[in-house]
């Protein structure tokens, strides 16, 4: 029983971890993917080519590939005169990025998909830009993100384990400690964290899903 | 000087020339109905008097002020596009109305926000001198409207719950209550099941009076016939034939005219 106990601390204090970076990149890549989707809509030409181009590097890569390559790279290029000094931070910068890109095509079906006429009928309201933008769609596009963007976030929940792979101290990696005192079963305990965090994500989607089907379309 | 005048407008898209050179005149009180084929250029024409659309060539005006020039070059601020729309209303083929807002919601959304910024400009609204008596005077505004296209019960219901001709009634109420100069229907009921078409033309007939200025774009002809003062028939973005009711489909001139209305007549009584 003491074991036990000791085992779920340990993998608590490392589930920490995980939640700690399913937090940071959630606040930074949810308002940075509307950026990204907006620079990608844009009738900027440039703009909207580098945007384009961002979104298909990112997705087009392993997000191991990314950590490796923000953990590794500025060290290398800077002679080593650079070096994160939290493994945290380098995993941070990389989830950030790699959710922005996935969440701005998100909000980018969402945005398309709301019909033209509901812009023409602001304006021939009176109405401007910004007022349509927040009084009329926005709220629209919220609805119509949901589901995707409630698939994305519990993927993001189960990706921060990967930090793992530049030695970021979360759950996985703790686990794997035991294995050296030849405990095997904390690694298939770790599942049970997962599980719970998830199945409250699902809750929470669920009741906002309710929340606005107060009406449809 | 007419109330509406629109003078030589020209629109096209790339290459296709849409609209060749479009004049005519509206009085005050008057209700003209556009009618046509598909694709002869009657919405894009209501879509350019409604700043949808910009034309490349014309002249548009309201009461003796000119909304649109094309030989004015400077270009347009988004304010005073947003100005020149207020002159008039315009009511979809596909309704457009705000689905997450109430029936209410809907007709006093804009009003609002309209009194809000003009009560902070100017310190006036339509005679309200404040926000929270302006709002007064919309939502009393906004009721009577209800009542008049007949779905004051449905005042708390979302569009979704409503049927496309209630719906389209909803729209009419919310276009309605900006008070536009000029009320403007695209194709009023061509979204709607033949039944729910009277309900939505029977609003429409009734909001006709001396005061009330309208264009419908419309496949009704009998509708046209019945309540419009002048009817502009279009082909190939020209008016091929305009008139009194009598004149263009009682005893249309042109071949083309004729053409069309005995295609709509093979299917009438």
């Amino acid at each position: 029983m003491d074991q036990y106990w000791s085992v779920t601390q340990q993998l608590l204090a490392g589930f920490g971890e995980n939640c700690l970076l399913f937090g940071v990149t959630l606040l930074f890549a949810l308002p940075l993917g509307l950026l990204i989707s907006l620079g990608s809509m844009s009738r900027f030409k440039p703009l909207k080519a580098v945007c384009r181009v961002f979104v298909w590097i990112i997705r087009g890569t392993p997000l191991m590939l990314q950590l490796f390559v923000v953990y590794y790279i500025p060290p290398l290029l800077s002679d080593g005169s650079f070096k994160f000094s939290d493994r945290m931070t380098a995993a941070m910068i990389a989830f950030i990025i790699n959710y922005a890109a996935y969440f701005s095509e998100i909000y980018r079906g969402g945005i398309e998909a709301i019909p033209r006429g509901q812009y023409e009928a602001g304006y021939v309201l009176g109405m401007t830009k910004s007022q349509i933008f927040f009084k009329v769609v926005l709220l629209q596009v919220v609805k119509r993100i949901i589901p995707p963007m409630s698939n994305e976030i519990i993927t993001l929940v189960k990706d921060t384990s990967l930090a793992r792979v530049i030695a970021v101290g979360e759950i996985l990696k703790n686990a794997e400690q035991f294995t050296k005192q030849g405990l095997i079963w904390p690694i298939f305990y770790t599942g049970a964290f997962f599980l719970l965090f998830c199945g409250v994500l699902t809750l929470l989607f669920r009741f906002i899903e309710r929340k606005l089907d107060y009406y449809k379309g | 000087m007419a109330f509406l005048e629109v003078k030589n407008i020209k629109k096209s898209f790339g290459k296709t020339l849409v609209l060749k050179d479009i004049s005519f005149t509206l009085e005050k009180g008057e209700v003209l109905a556009i009618i046509g084929s598909s694709g002869s250029g009657k919405t894009t024409l209501l879509r350019c008097i409604n700043f949808l659309e910009t034309p490349q060539k014309g002249v548009i005006s309201v009461n003796g002020s000119v909304l649109f020039d094309d030989a004015d070059s400077s270009k347009k601020k988004d304010a005073e596009i947003r100005k020149n729309r207020l002159h008039f209303g315009m009511v979809f083929q596909q309704f457009n109305l705000f689905p997450q807002y109430t029936v209410f919601e809907n007709l006093i959304l804009a009003p609002k926000l309209l009194a809000k910024e003009k009560i902070e400009q100017n310190g006036e609204f339509l005679g309200a001198k404040s926000y929270k008596e302006a709002v007064e005077s919309i939502k009393t505004y906004a009721e009577q409207l209800l009542e008049n296209v007949g779905l004051s019960e449905k005042r708390d219901e979302y569009p979704c719950n409503l049927s496309g001709g209630q719906q389209q009634r909803v729209a009419i109420a919310r276009a309605l209550a900006l008070k536009p100069d000029i009320l403007c229907f695209d194709e009023p009921t061509s979204a709607l099941d033949p039944e729910l078409t009277g309900e939505v033309l029977n609003v429409i007939k009734s909001l006709k009076s001396s005061e009330s200025t309208m264009i419908v774009v419309t496949h009704e002809i009998s509708f046209a016939r019945d309540v419009a003062d002048k009817i502009i028939f279009m082909a190939d973005g020209v008016i091929e034939e305009e008139g009194t009711p009598q004149q263009v489909i009682e005893n249309p001139q042109s071949p083309r005219t004729q053409a069309f209305l005995s295609r709509f007549n093979q299917y009438s009584d």
